[in-house]
């Protein structure tokens, strides 16, 4: 299935990005920069409290401001029912939290929840509008911490919450959402039987997935009701079926067109304002564009990464083997219902074999923004509590960190926390190119401040779910591929790559674009480290047919059977009759008018392909100002097969420096009453190219198998290390331990005063 | 208020009605058409904007369009030669995966100009000093700054 390495001839090579001329040259085109004829514009009126019960809305001296063309609440759309899901992997996406999300109804939960929104014939006087608009708040206590959330007098956000997992079901709703537990054997009896321990908490502050490109959309209605979406989004698909069913609208009466995605990194899986504007479009009768501003993303208009509070312990015997890991998960889900945090508790346990496990999760609700995925989403969170408690556990077993963790490492057939047994993992291989590596050979060089290196695990799941795509072959016997999958991390190349190697083409041959929803098969969204796998699945599949069907064609066209013929770069010839041969453009050629050649693929149940990563970091700190420099960062990482190693290091280095940014300096800084005081990209830092090193990426080949090309997921396990791997590198720089994320100078500074 | 602003972008002159209150960078995206320029933050943060008036660059977001007379506008549309070939900068970043979601692309590739019509030697670091004031959240820099010292080395010749 998997073909040996050196005979591929397109991919694995480092080949430039398919679409990267339009992309330097400032052709390629997002949303934003779309106009349509008799375009108007569209503001959102988002809620001041942070917790308000909402009693009436007075849209009537906005409707009559002159330029104004249409204004929606919630009340213009259909009220969705707790429960309302729409199809997404296992358990479908929760369609009524989507619907607070973008409108309020009854009640808002964050400062920045959309209230209503005008449609007016320019920006300016959209806003004058906004200002009209009456709402009549009753204000309520904001809860703004996890703890404080879970604690039993807080004031309770939803009245039909009551904590699911929790056996009798609880008498009275509350704040904790639901809990989890992943647990075997006795930890109480490993712990207690550990020779030694380790116990920590740690705090993580809410982040942003920090996109440049701004949430947008651009909706038109026809004469006949059909609605067209032009979104930045992850997946197109999955955005229909929320539009659609936010509106009520048919799916038959709804495309999405997908274009250039300004970064996503999982917070452009949920809709934003795109169901509002094509009602404000039907209402108006003319196209609508909504474009977020840089503080409407952050103050509450987009979905921001979960904050968290970790409790983890861990023992081990005095050969270092892990007795047992105890670990308590507190979420913070922001105003709605989350994510169970199952996924991201497994993934923080998943790499160390040990006999006694317990792990309980909780989704918590906090009077702030809905929390939406973040690359991996928890991961880093997670990380930085078990891969900081593991490296204290080696402190105080005065071992060192890669032995400690070649110890206890989960190999092919170990169990998974969940039970299963892991598929062909690579850890092993990682951890001796770790030992092996002059990143942790060679001696920290002295400094002007103390130094130190850590290292840290990261381990992510992704997911599967559904890819499709098809191929025409265009008159010229040219592979035209048009596949669900939105390219939001070189797609377009690598996929080019798989169809060019699967029909014997170069790269310039293929032709490939994403499809609108009414253009190619249902796809899920790019997201879960999942759409470079199951479109390779796809797309191999689609290759595969039409090449039969050429195949079928070539025999006729040559006289002989169609296994009597070989196929190799774009030509069939025949074994026998003097071996005569036709090139797929001569095929197409005369055989044009004979129907299209069209080969469909479709990939619904993938094996998984599970991303492991080890993260090494140097770091030095300056004892008088706390701040902390990362001086060197290398990153291994198992991929399964590079399918493009420019695009694989790519995703690597901008996924690690995402970390590092969490890590030491992004954080959400709420006021006490729940304003995000850091609404800019001023006060909310990003790294710049100042603040992060080169990071070296070294990548590794384990194949998955039953896979086609063994591909793993890549983009997503290089966040989940950099935080702890920063955190271990202070602690044995310093000699103390932060336990709040990001590690800013304050805290570092503080941690050093004791 | 709407005035006529009278400018010169990428080498031709443009008249344009323009709002008193029209930054730069509503002027080239919403008034000339000139798309290329994206907007990340609207108040100087991310550099998405950055184009280079009269050589240096600036982020079009907070310049006001009334100020575009009499100074020379390049933007990332300006930069190839329209015959198709790329500019250096916009090769390297190719041929070195310089380029992923691409929003903060034209703001770099401008900013590179500047520091390259200055400085034809950068060290890395100079590079990273140059694009500090353009954020990337995509790569992690160090495809940037690789394509931007090949371009460097290929701009000076053998």
């Amino acid at each position: 299935m998997a073909p040996q390495q050196s005979s591929l001839e397109v991919v694995g090579k480092r080949l430039p990005r398919v679409d990267a001329g339009e992309r330097v040259t400032g052709a390629a085109i997002y949303p934003a920069d779309l106009t349509l004829p008799g375009m108007v514009h569209a503001k959102m009126l988002r809620s001041p409290f942070a917790h308000a019960r909402i009693r009436h809305i007075d849209t009537s001296r906005a409707e009559a401001l002159a330029g104004v063309l249409a204004v929606v609440t919630a009340a213009d759309f259909p009220e969705l029912p707790v429960g309302a899901t729409i199809p997404m992997g296992e358990t479908g996406y929760d369609m009524w939290m989507v619907a607070q999300v973008n409108l309020a109804r009854h009640k808002a939960w964050w400062v920045g929840q959309p209230i209503a929104a005008v449609a007016a014939v320019d920006v300016h006087i959209a806003e004058a509008a906004l200002t009209l608009i009456e709402v009549d708040y009753e204000r309520l206590d904001p809860v703004l911490d996890i703890a404080a959330a879970m604690a039993p007098d807080a004031p309770v956000l939803h009245d039909h919450v009551f904590t699911k997992g929790v056996e009798p079901r609880p008498r009275t709703p509350s704040n904790i959402c639901s809990r989890t537990v992943i647990a075997r054997g006795d930890t109480a009896q490993g712990l207690a039987e550990a020779p030694a321990t380790a116990q920590i908490r740690v705090t993580v502050d809410t982040a942003h997935q920090g996109y440049l490109e701004p949430q947008v959309a651009v909706a038109e209605v026809d004469a006949n009701g059909f609605a067209t979406v032009w979104a930045s989004t992850q997946g197109q698909f999955t955005a229909e079926l929320m539009i659609g069913r936010m509106l009520g609208l048919p799916l038959s009466k709804l495309k999405v067109v997908p274009l250039e995605v300004g970064g996503a990194f999982g917070g452009k899986i949920a809709i934003h304002g795109e169901a509002i504007a094509v009602r404000l479009a039907q209402k108006c009768r003319r196209p609508v564009k909504l474009v977020l501003t840089r503080e409407e993303v952050l103050q509450g208009g987009s979905g921001p990464a979960a904050g968290a509070l970790i409790d983890i312990t861990v023992g081990a015997d005095k050969e270092g083997r892990l007795t047992a890991i105890e670990g308590t998960y507190r979420m913070d889900a922001g105003g709605l219902p989350g994510l169970s945090p199952s996924l991201l508790m497994q993934a923080s346990a998943a790499l160390y074999q040990c006999p006694n496990l317990n792990l309980q999760g909780y989704d918590v609700v906090t009077n702030k923004p809905r929390t939406e995925a973040y690359r991996g989403p928890g991961g880093i969170q997670a990380a930085f509590a078990m891969e900081q408690a593991m490296d204290a556990l080696c402190q105080r077993l005065d071992m060192d960190p890669l032995e400690f963790r070649r110890r206890n490492a989960s190999v092919t057939g170990s169990t998974m926390p969940i039970g299963t047994p892991f598929p062909a993992i690579g850890l092993t291989t990682i951890l001796e190119r770790v030992g092996a590596h002059s990143c942790w050979t060679d001696s920290l060089p002295r400094g002007r401040y103390p130094r130190g290196r850590g290292l840290a695990l990261g381990y992510w799941r992704g997911t599967s779910m559904t890819s499709a795509g098809h191929i025409t072959i265009a008159g010229d016997g040219r592979p035209m591929v048009t596949m669900g999958a939105v390219d939001i991390s070189g797609t377009r190349t690598t996929m080019a790559q798989v169809v060019a190697e699967e029909f014997g083409l170069p790269l310039e041959d293929i032709h490939i674009h994403t499809g609108d929803t009414k253009s190619v098969g249902y796809s899920d969204g790019a997201a879960g480290s999942r759409v470079a796998r199951t479109s390779t699945a796809a797309l191999v599949e689609a290759s595969r047919d039409a090449l039969g069907q050429l195949r079928a064609r070539a025999a006729e066209k040559l006289q002989c059977a169609p296994d009597q013929l070989d196929y190799t770069h774009g030509r069939f010839q025949a074994r026998q009759l003097g071996g005569a041969a036709i090139t797929l453009a001569e095929l197409m050629q005369a055989t044009l008018t004979d129907g299209a050649v069209v080969g469909r693929g479709v990939s619904t149940k993938l094996p998984l392909g599970v991303e492991i990563g080890a993260h090494v970091c140097d770091v030095e700190v300056d004892t008088d100002t706390g701040l902390v420099t990362v001086l060197r960062y290398t990153a291994f990482q198992d991929v399964g097969l590079a399918l493009n190693p420019t695009a694989v290091e790519g995703q690597i280095a901008g996924s690690v420096v995402q970390g590092l940014g969490w890590a030491l300096m992004e954080a959400f800084d709420y006021g006490p009453d729940g304003r995000l005081r850091n609404a800019s990209l001023l006060d909310y830092r990003m790294p710049t190219a100042l603040d992060v090193p080169p990071i070296e990426c070294v990548i590794i080949e384990t194949p998955v198998p039953n896979v086609p090309y063994g591909v793993r997921g890549v983009g997503e396990v290089p966040i989940v290390p950099p935080a702890a791997a920063v955190a271990n590198a202070i602690a044995r720089a310093v000699g103390v331990r932060i336990l709040h994320m990001p590690m800013t100078p304050e805290r570092v500074l503080r941690a050093l005063k004791g | 208020m709407k005035t006529l602003v009278i400018c010169a972008v990428n080498g031709g002159e443009h008249t344009v009605l323009a709002d008193s209150r029209d930054t730069l960078l509503e002027l080239l995206r919403e008034r000339i058409g000139l798309t290329g320029t994206k907007e990340g933050c609207g108040n100087g943060n991310c550099g998405t904007c950055t184009v280079l008036v009269d050589g240096a660059p600036v982020n079009a977001c907070l310049m006001l369009a009334q100020e575009a007379p009499g100074r020379d506008i390049l933007t990332i549309e300006g930069l190839s030669d329209g015959s198709g070939g790329l500019h250096p900068i916009q090769q390297a970043l190719v041929e070195h995966g310089g380029t992923q979601c691409g929003f903060c692309t034209p703001g770099i590739v401008l900013s590179a100009k500047a520091l390259l019509d200055e400085n034809p030697s950068p060290t890395p670091q100079d590079i990273r000093h140059a694009i500090a004031g353009n954020i990337c959240r995509c790569t992690g820099y160090d495809k940037i700054v690789e394509a931007i010292a090949a371009a460097a080395i290929q701009a000076r010749g053998p």
